[in-house]
């Protein structure tokens, strides 16, 4: 047997840092639910203020955050997608990159809210429904299946009520069918395949009495419009859509750019209030855009760039790092074990970029831990970058 | 497996379950054209008739209303144990005619033992919105029969529903709020086809009521080991009749067969009273022995399949067998099996 490979589940020691594990990413891709934010105030200012603006007015505002490649473009839209899923009176969806169109778009926004999210949704909108024509009064989405499921009010009498306020709501009469099939066993799955443009079969769609097919860019316009003034309805504040690496649209075909950019200047014509788009794009992509496409890119309006880390930044970002894995619960232990002359070097070698930073000291530690190194030193850092 | 066995206490004694009502066409014609069996086969001595169709069978009605019974008008002994349905199965195509109170007054003249609610079938056919009308009117028809019912005879709720939800929400919705000895399964037959669907139906109203569960119209032979192992209490069926009309010939464990196919044979498979002792000549030219035939296959079908639960042999292993000869069943009872198997 070759004994050329050396495979072992033994763990690493990073006691002498006084650390339970190696805190960086070896692979320094977003988490999905990121903990750490640092630096870049500029940037959570210009997010916080679009934000806020949002649910404190009602009134639809977007925001392009742009950025080099590995500086935090998904991190920045990932953690604020993580602070504002802790809010109940918003719906937040993220889209990893826009794909062939608006369509794209569309499908991923509704897979990331989820079947569970969708079928909560539906349930809640029969609840509201119930409050008003029966005696009862559920409360979200539980309350309502649970009333449903004991008999305490019958499905025939609100059902066929919730689909048509629904459709007055949307003024989509077939989304409303596919919101309200979410809550039978037998059809919720079609509902949702239809929900998410992936497509039914005729007979799938007649079973629900749904006539069009969700298939290209316009339907996906409707029937996001749709959701999101049902969400209206029901009291959400609106709806935030995160889209990753908008500059991918770049690589679509300028008949097809255009039209995955009218679509979306449609979707923000038809929706003043209730809606935030924040898109995280490279540069010099969204300075093509703002040059060929002003109907587009004036209505974002705004734009924030990320920017290099500084030293401050890095030694900032490195301590929450090590903060994360420290043993004893004395915080603020500073950058221990690496020197500030360590840290410099590294952010020179990485010109400030984030996911380098966070690889190198990864492996820095690593083999600092290795070696048994008391202190990572510039010195000592220099024969491992 | 949810097969089981109970009593029904009825106002002319116990009934056994479960069990097939046969259905008796009296009131549909000017005479009760169903050969007699009450008496020759000894499980069928309850019957299945049409309330509607009898009150509106004028002379009927009258004889009814002088005196004569029921059970003198269909010539069979006063103790047959008769489930009276509403008739709403006609309401598919007319305009319901009649109310709660005057059904339940009906079927209480024709001193009944068990009563169905009015009810108002449903179809695929028809648009979701006027099955949804259909559904919310017929749970309307049984709370109002609920509150006139007087206590004699059995009331059974008339279900519909074409997805688990519905069923379940309905009777658990009627079990709140009205008073009901059992449940009745209707809008089967418009579906018969989809076995898939019609056995996931029979399993919610299963799971909802611990109470008798009926199911109109889907006691012929493939249906019935089905409804069985999946715990309906009892069934009804005008298969033997229909299928005689068409001069087709049930054997047990097969379905049926036309007799133009088999014209060479002297003898038929079955050891019946009817098969037993004539050629298969004499069966032809007698619609009523064929008729009568029909109702021992049946009978036969129900007989096994109590045979195997009671011996201890493995039913799944016996409904493996049974529909091993029919792709369409075979997938029907495969998929029972496996909604059965999440439930256990």
């Amino acid at each position: 047997m070759s004994d050329a490979f050396t495979i072992t589940d033994e763990q690493q020691d990073y006691s002498q840092y006084d650390l339970e594990a190696n805190p960086f990413p070896y692979s320094p891709v977003p988490a999905e639910d990121p903990e750490i934010y640092c630096g870049q105030q500029h940037v959570s200012d210009k997010i916080s203020s679009t934000v806020s603006s949002m649910l404190s007015t009602g009134k639809s505002k977007h925001l392009v955050v742009t950025g080099k490649y590995g500086n935090g473009k998904s991190h920045t839209l990932k953690y604020t997608r993580s602070l504002l899923r802790g809010r109940d009176d918003v719906v937040v969806g993220y889209v990893a990159q826009p794909g062939e169109g608006f369509l794209d778009i569309y499908h991923e926004f509704v897979y990331d809210l989820g079947f569970n999210r969708l079928q909560e949704l539906a349930y809640e909108f029969l609840a509201s429904v119930a409050r008003d024509v029966t005696d009862t009064n559920p409360i979200g989405a539980s309350g309502m299946e649970s009333l449903i499921d004991e008999g305490d009010v019958l499905l025939s009498e609100i059902v066929p009520e919730s689909i048509r306020r629904l459709s007055d709501v949307t003024k989509f009469a077939d989304f409303a069918r596919a919101i309200i099939h979410m809550v039978y066993e037998d059809t919720n799955l079609y509902a949702w395949q239809w929900l998410t443009a992936e497509g039914i079969r005729y007979e799938q769609r007649k079973e629900m009495e749904i006539h069009s097919a969700l298939d290209d860019d316009t339907m996906g316009v409707r029937a996001f419009t749709a959701l999101k003034n049902m969400l209206l309805e029901l009291g959400y504040t609106g709806i935030f859509v995160f889209v990753d690496e908008f500059e991918s649209i770049a690589r679509l075909s300028p008949k097809d750019e255009q039209a995955t950019l009218n679509s979306i200047r449609h979707l923000m014509d038809q929706n003043s209030s209730g809606l935030c788009m924040l898109f995280g794009c490279a540069p010099e992509v969204w300075q093509d855009v703002m040059s060929e496409y002003h109907a587009f890119s004036e209505r974002i309006g705004e734009e924030v760039a990320l920017k290099p880390l500084t030293s401050e930044n890095l030694y900032e970002l490195v301590r929450d790092y090590l903060d994360q894995e420290r043993v004893s619960s004395t915080e603020n232990e500073g950058i221990d074990p690496f020197s500030e002359e360590a840290l410099d070097l590294i952010l020179q070698t990485s010109q400030g970029n984030i996911r380098q930073v966070l690889s190198m000291c990864s492996r820095i530690l690593d083999d600092a831990a290795k070696s048994q190194e008391n202190k990572i030193t510039v010195a000592w850092a220099e024969g491992k970058i | 497996m949810l097969y089981r066995r109970r009593k029904l206490d009825l106002p002319r004694g116990e009934l056994d379950t479960p069990v097939l009502f046969p259905v008796r066409n009296i009131g549909k014609r000017s005479s009760d054209n169903t050969p007699t069996y009450v008496g020759t086969i000894p499980e069928f001595s309850a019957a299945m008739i049409n309330a509607r169709s009898i009150r509106n069978r004028d002379p009927m009605w009258q004889r009814i209303s002088n005196g004569v019974t029921l059970r003198e008008e269909m010539d069979v002994p006063e103790d047959t144990i008769v489930f009276a349905d509403s008739g709403g199965f006609d309401f598919a195509n007319e305009e319901v005619d009649t109310t709660p109170a005057k059904t339940l007054d009906t079927q209480s003249q024709l001193d009944a033992d068990i009563l169905g609610t009015v009810d108002i079938p449903l179809s695929r056919e028809n648009r979701a919105a006027e099955n949804q009308r259909r559904i919310d009117q017929s749970i309307e028809y049984a709370l109002k029969a609920s509150d006139h019912h007087d206590g004699v005879g059995l009331l059974f709720a008339s279900v519909h529903g074409y997805d688990p939800e519905t069923i379940r929400n309905n009777i658990q919705y009627l079990e709140k709020n009205g008073e009901f000895d059992g449940y009745a399964l209707g809008s089967m037959v418009p579906i018969r086809t989809d076995y898939k669907k019609i056995t996931k139906l029979i399993l919610s109203a299963r799971n909802a009521t611990d109470k008798h569960l009926h199911v109109y119209g889907l006691g012929g032979l493939v249906y019935q080991p089905l409804l069985l192992y999946l715990g309906v209490d009892s069934f009804d069926s005008s298969a033997f009749i229909r299928s005689a009309g068409n001069r087709n010939y049930l054997i047990p464990g097969f379905g049926g067969e036309e007799i133009r196919n088999i014209e060479e044979l002297d003898r038929l498979p079955c050891p019946c009273p009817v098969c037993g002792q004539k050629e298969l000549d004499e069966i032809r030219e007698d619609r009523t022995a064929l008729t009568q035939h029909n109702l021992w296959a049946l009978a036969t079908e129900l007989r096994r399949f109590r045979y195997v639960a009671e011996s201890g042999r493995d039913i799944e292993e016996y409904l493996d067998l049974r529909f091993s000869g029919n792709e369409v069943t075979k997938r029907a009872y495969e998929t029972a099996k496996q909604q059965m198997r999440r439930l256990t």
